[in-house]
């Protein structure tokens, strides 16, 4: 099943994991998912080259979401509570919202930060 | 000293200074989220570690900014600025995003005893978590990647991580999961069964030998 030549080209850029103009580093994300917990064993080469593309859509799709905050907030400019913004108005980052109002709500207290992210079932 | 466990990346942070500025807090918070998911030697008793130590390693635990940045603006309009506590703040959540997904996707793997964490079981993960949106682009990612790649890379790739994986495991790895579930994701796992089938691991091509070791370049380059 062949693809546009306009995305293939865009595939081509980064299949390989060379230095294409949106390739994430391999070696950095395999890194990451190593230390994402104790029980992680081994790791195939093509789940790394999955994930360079997935943080490629997820970075998009959250810089979006939150260009459209900064507009509301007549801002040329993306700050970071225009990515909390975007992390709380959209359901599937919502494993974020404890990394992206910590520093924000809690930038002078040391209050205790009682959300229960781990109980909500995402499936 | 708290010791990590199964969620252990799913720990909330504990702010244990009120002093500091919001950005070390949150640097704080990150380091403390990864010492509870690994023996890393950072200290998360001590509200002043060692930040130069720490540092260093925080290079390896986020993507690389020039990076992230040239993929933003891409989508982004020509005129828009980005601040430096919005870039610190996306290069965490693209950390985040790997662990989340990568801890849901090997759960996954211990349930059905297998060791080896597949590209397979990522986009499954994906799917469970609300990525649906994702799936089909990376589904013809993957294909276009074993079309101009083959499947010796894949072997190749292992080396990076020290690790090396018999032909028996990678041939279990390119196996479809069982159709348990009746969603898109499989759907779509159909094509990719298909072909992984026309395709023997052993006949694999070899026409991009170094096409995994230079994805080193970029990692020397932006340290």
């Amino acid at each position: 099943m062949r693809q546009a030549g306009a995305y293939s080209g865009l595939l081509c850029g980064g299949v390989s994991g060379r230095t294409g103009p949106h390739s994430l580093p391999l070696a950095r994300i395999k890194k990451i998912m190593k230390n994402s917990g104790e029980d992680v064993k081994m790791i195939s080469g093509e789940a790394p080259i999955i994930f360079s593309k997935a943080c490629e859509l997820f970075i998009e799709e959250l810089t979006r979401r939150s260009w459209i905050m900064a507009i509301q907030g007549k801002r040329r400019t993306l700050h970071k509570e225009d990515l909390a913004s975007a992390v709380i108005a959209t359901d599937i980052f919502d494993f974020l919202i404890t990394l992206v109002s910590s520093s924000e709500s809690h930038a002078v207290g040391g209050a205790t930060n009682v959300m229960e992210v781990e109980t909500i079932d995402c499936s | 000293m708290e010791t990590g466990g199964f969620h252990g990346y799913r720990k909330l942070p504990n702010t244990t200074s009120g002093l500091k500025l919001s950005v070390s807090d949150m640097n704080m918070n990150m380091r403390q989220q990864q010492v509870a998911s690994s023996d890393q030697n950072c200290s998360n008793h001590s509200a002043a570690g060692e930040e130069n130590e720490c540092t260093v390693r925080e290079q390896d635990r986020f993507m690389p900014i020039a990076n992230v940045i040239r993929i933003m603006r891409k989508i982004l309009p020509p005129h828009a600025k980005i601040s430096d506590d919005a870039k610190e703040t996306i290069q965490e959540c693209v950390s985040e995003y790997i662990s989340f997904i990568t801890g849901e996707a090997n759960e996954r793997c211990q349930r059905e005893q297998r060791k080896t964490i597949t590209a397979e079981d990522v986009l499954w993960a994906m799917s469970k978590l609300g990525f649906d949106d994702y799936i089909e682009p990376l589904t013809m990612y993957l294909h276009r990647y074993r079309e101009l790649e083959g499947d010796r890379t894949s072997m190749r790739g292992e080396p990076l991580g020290k690790r090396t994986v018999e032909y028996a495991t990678l041939a279990t790895a390119f196996v479809p999961p069982p159709f348990h579930h009746h969603n898109g994701y499989f759907g779509a796992a159909m094509p990719m069964g298909t072909y992984v089938r026309e395709t023997p691991p052993n006949a694999a091509s070899s026409h991009h030998h170094h096409g995994i070791s230079n994805a080193h370049e970029p990692n020397a380059r932006s340290i």
